[in-house]
């Protein structure tokens, strides 16, 4: 449930983006969605560390992946030796990327106020939030879209009971995606933004 | 990030590193649901869809499909150049496409030659850039002759002595001098001196203008080094003169192209020259087909490569003829290859396809014995028996002059479909062995100015209508048949059009690209057409050539069908062009011969 932004302002503890994101928090308009994946040092929402980041936009059907954000934070976060076997970045392979905070800021720049939509995107909420709040003491105020909900939804809809394979792969092959450089963050954003397409295709 | 789609072939392969690299962070990815229309006609396009997943097809507006893609085909150049779409892209399954936009598409054609020159030209020349890729090897055949693969003469007076000719041979390193005698120029060898002094006995003194030959051989430099090495085989030579404008500028040894040019057609041609006996033969022909593969593999040209096969199996037909026949029976009779072997278009060995004229006052009796061992023989150099039974040694296609003009005039006036295809069959006809005088006497019985526009020519036509052009079959869909047959559908219907329009207007040639370059002089093909269709052929050619050596490999046997998902996608999209040529001609062919109630 999403409160209006007058009263979100009168909660004890509120605390307004500053100037340059002030824009975030008017409501959006438009049709596009920004679909966001984060690869972190550890799976953990307090510890882990923000790694590589990619964000691309949706319009309709169209993935626009040219003007995607794709980017790899310089950081020398000890990796969890299962967090490498997954996201294949190691220390080393992240030498050259962006300082965190200036890839914090990119991507709020990105965003603007159009809302995310990822795979398990709470878990990149948390991380994001981590970050921004401790960088520039606000929260992301934008709408959410959780792409294994949408799923859910859509097939409950038709068999209540049903049992579902929630991973990331079992969405993958049940919605035909095919699943594009599995665990770079672009790649799972391209396959996670192809799911919301066809989500959305099907709930209209 | 890695883009999983292959960009590594035509026309992307044209793009220097750095442009590639632009290219795939220009990309965006498009979904379409299946039913979705992607480019409506007269829309313009955002940009070139390469296809990553499901299927696409092209209709024109009477919802006519042209064609589908699948997998790696890209779309729709045309709409993008000329900023309108002619035909209805539909997705007809789920499909997901990479989408390069308009404005990127022309910045990349701007900066790079080969990717624009590729999209701006017709069928022919997209091949030949295809073909260039296909292998650097073969560069040294296509390669012309020029100063870096000749010698600069060296030339000594008539009035040296064959002594002083023989020291300057050593001192120069050269095994051949050129003569300068007066206005005269001539050549003069080592096995010359070596003849002239052993076998000859000629004194050391005497002038080498005695020995040395003054009629030459030359090549025009510039001209392909494959035809100065045809030239070298047809006159078992070792060496050619260069000229440029008939003046000497160098000499070009067999010996330096040689070690060069590892393929060895030169070896097989003069183990077929050399042959003494059948055996020879049969152990040359076997080098053949290596030799085929060979060429393909090193991406010869499939023209080159037919050219040379077709000297070479003449040679090998001709020299066996010349062994079986006895001297004395040579001029009563003359051996014609027919079908492709006598349009010079066969590569890989298909079937015996041939016909014996005899003179009018002789008997064929006589004929039988050898003619029966050449059979043989030919079976033993890997030509299959014709299914169809043109073969000399059914009585059918042995006859003396006289009975082949008569039997001519009957198919004519017969016009049955029978009488029709072995008129089709003869008018393919080359003499290649014996007495060919024969065959010009028979030839005019086809050659009449009454032929023209009459009925036999229609009826002639009608085959090439007979099978349907497979269009519609690329693509991935239909995977359970998802072979065309180039033959039927392609090649035939080309080849036998062409013919059938040589048979109209009396033309000599038998050869497809020689009957289709006259037909174009005399006006009866544009030369647009004629251009589109010799592209055609050669591209079902050399596709079925190197199908053809891939099938041999597992299971020999020729085979017409192609795989369509065997093809790179290159391939796919430019026999979709051959295969719409062929679509139009059969078209054009239907009102040319008013064959519209067939």
């Amino acid at each position: 449930m999403r409160l209006p932004l007058w009263l979100k302002r009168r909660l004890p503890g509120y605390r307004p983006p500053p100037e340059r994101w002030a824009h975030m928090e008017e409501p959006y308009t438009g049709d596009d969605v920004v679909v966001v994946d984060c690869e972190t040092s550890e799976f953990d929402k307090k510890k882990g560390q923000l790694l590589s980041l990619a964000a691309v936009v949706v319009s309709g059907r169209s993935i626009e992946l040219s003007s995607a954000l794709d980017l790899t934070v310089r950081s020398d976060a000890v990796t969890h030796p299962d967090a490498v076997r997954i996201h294949y970045l190691r220390k080393e392979d992240r030498k050259h990327g962006v300082a965190t905070a200036d890839a914090v800021q990119q991507f709020l720049d990105f965003v603007g106020n159009r809302p995310i939509c990822g795979f398990y995107i709470e878990y990149d909420r948390a991380i994001l939030n981590r970050y921004i709040r401790d960088l520039y003491g606000f929260e992301l105020p934008n709408r959410f879209i959780e792409v294994s909900e949408l799923y859910v939804r859509q097939k409950r809809r038709y068999i209540p009971e049903v049992n579902l394979d929630l991973t990331f792969e079992g969405l993958a092959r049940d919605l035909d995606v095919p699943v594009i450089d599995r665990h770079t963050a672009l790649g799972d954003v391209v396959s996670t933004a192809l799911m919301f397409i066809k989500l959305q295709k099907g709930s209209s | 990030m890695s883009l999983q789609i292959n960009l590594d072939q035509p026309p992307f392969s044209f793009l220097a590193e750095k442009e590639l690299a632009w290219l795939k962070s220009r990309l965006d990815l498009v979904f379409f649901p299946a039913g979705e229309v992607i480019l409506e006609v007269g829309q313009e396009s955002p940009g070139i869809y390469i296809l990553y997943k499901g299927v696409v097809e092209e209709t024109d507006d009477d919802d006519q499909v042209f064609t589908q893609y699948g997998t790696e085909d890209m779309f729709d150049v045309r709409a993008v150049l000329e900023s309108s779409c002619k035909h209805r892209f539909t997705a007809i399954e789920e499909t997901l496409c990479y989408l390069l936009k308009a404005k990127d598409f022309i910045q990349l054609l701007n900066s790079s030659d080969d990717f624009s020159v590729y999209f701006r030209t017709d069928l022919g020349t997209q091949q030949s850039l295809v073909e260039q890729r296909g292998g650097e090897v073969s560069e040294f055949i296509l390669a012309q002759v020029d100063g870096d693969t000749m010698r600069t003469p060296v030339y000594v007076t008539g009035q040296t002595t064959l002594v002083r000719t023989a020291r300057m041979m050593r001192d120069e390193k050269h095994d051949a001098l050129l003569v300068r005698d007066g206005e005269r120029r001539g050549i003069v060898t080592g096995s010359d001196l070596l003849h002239a002094v052993l076998n000859d006995s000629l004194p050391k003194e005497t002038r080498v203008a005695e020995v040395a030959c003054f009629d030459l051989i030359t090549v025009e430099e510039g001209e392909y080094l494959f035809n100065a090495l045809l030239k070298m085989t047809q006159h078992q030579i070792e060496r050619v003169v260069v000229t440029r404008n008939k003046e000497i500028v160098g000499v070009l040894e067999l010996m330096d192209m040689l070690s060069t040019f590892s393929t060895h057609s030169h070896i097989v041609a003069m183990r077929i020259e050399q042959a003494r006996s059948i055996e020879d033969l049969v152990i040359a022909a076997g080098r053949l087909e290596s030799l085929i593969a060979n060429l393909s593999g090193q991406g010869v040209k499939v023209m080159a490569i037919m050219s040379l096969i077709t000297t070479l199996n003449r040679r090998l037909i001709r020299k066996a003829f010349e062994l079986l026949v006895p001297d004395k029976l040579n001029s009563q009779v003359c051996l014609l290859v027919l079908g492709s072997e006598g349009r010079g278009e066969q590569i890989l060995k298909t079937d015996q396809d041939n016909a014996i004229i005899i003179r009018d006052d002789h008997v064929k009796d006589a004929l039988m014995p050898s003619l029966q061992k050449l059979h043989q023989v030919l079976l033993d150099f890997g030509y299959p028996r014709c299914p169809g039974g043109v073969m000399f040694i059914n009585d059918a296609w042995i006859h003396t002059a006289g009975e082949w003009r008569a039997r001519v005039g009957k198919w004519l006036n017969n016009s049955s479909p029978e009488a029709m295809m072995n008129m089709a069959i003869l008018m393919d006809a080359e003499p290649i062995a014996g007495n060919s005088e024969l065959f010009e006497e028979i030839r005019g019985a086809w050659h009449h100015e009454s032929l023209r526009s009459s009925i036999a020519a229609s009826w002639f036509a009608r085959p090439a209508l007979q099978f349907e052009t497979p269009l519609t079959l690329l693509g991935n869909i239909r995977e359970d048949h998802g072979a065309i047959d180039i033959k039927k559908g392609g090649i035939f219907p080309l080849v036998h059009g062409v013919r059938a329009l040589a048979f109209e207007h009396g033309l000599y040639e038998t050869n497809t690209f020689d009957r289709i370059d006259r037909l174009a002089e005399q006006e009866v093909l544009s030369k647009e057409v004629a251009q589109g269709l010799k592209d055609s052929l050669v591209l079902f050619l050399r596709i079925r050539l190197r199908h053809q050596l891939e099938k041999a490999e597992k299971n020999p046997g020729l085979t017409q069908q192609l795989k369509v998902s065997d093809l790179r996608s290159v391939d796919r999209s430019l026999l979709r062009h051959g295969l719409h040529r062929v679509k139009k001609f059969k078209q054009w062919l239907v009102s040319h011969y008013h064959l519209e109630n067939l």
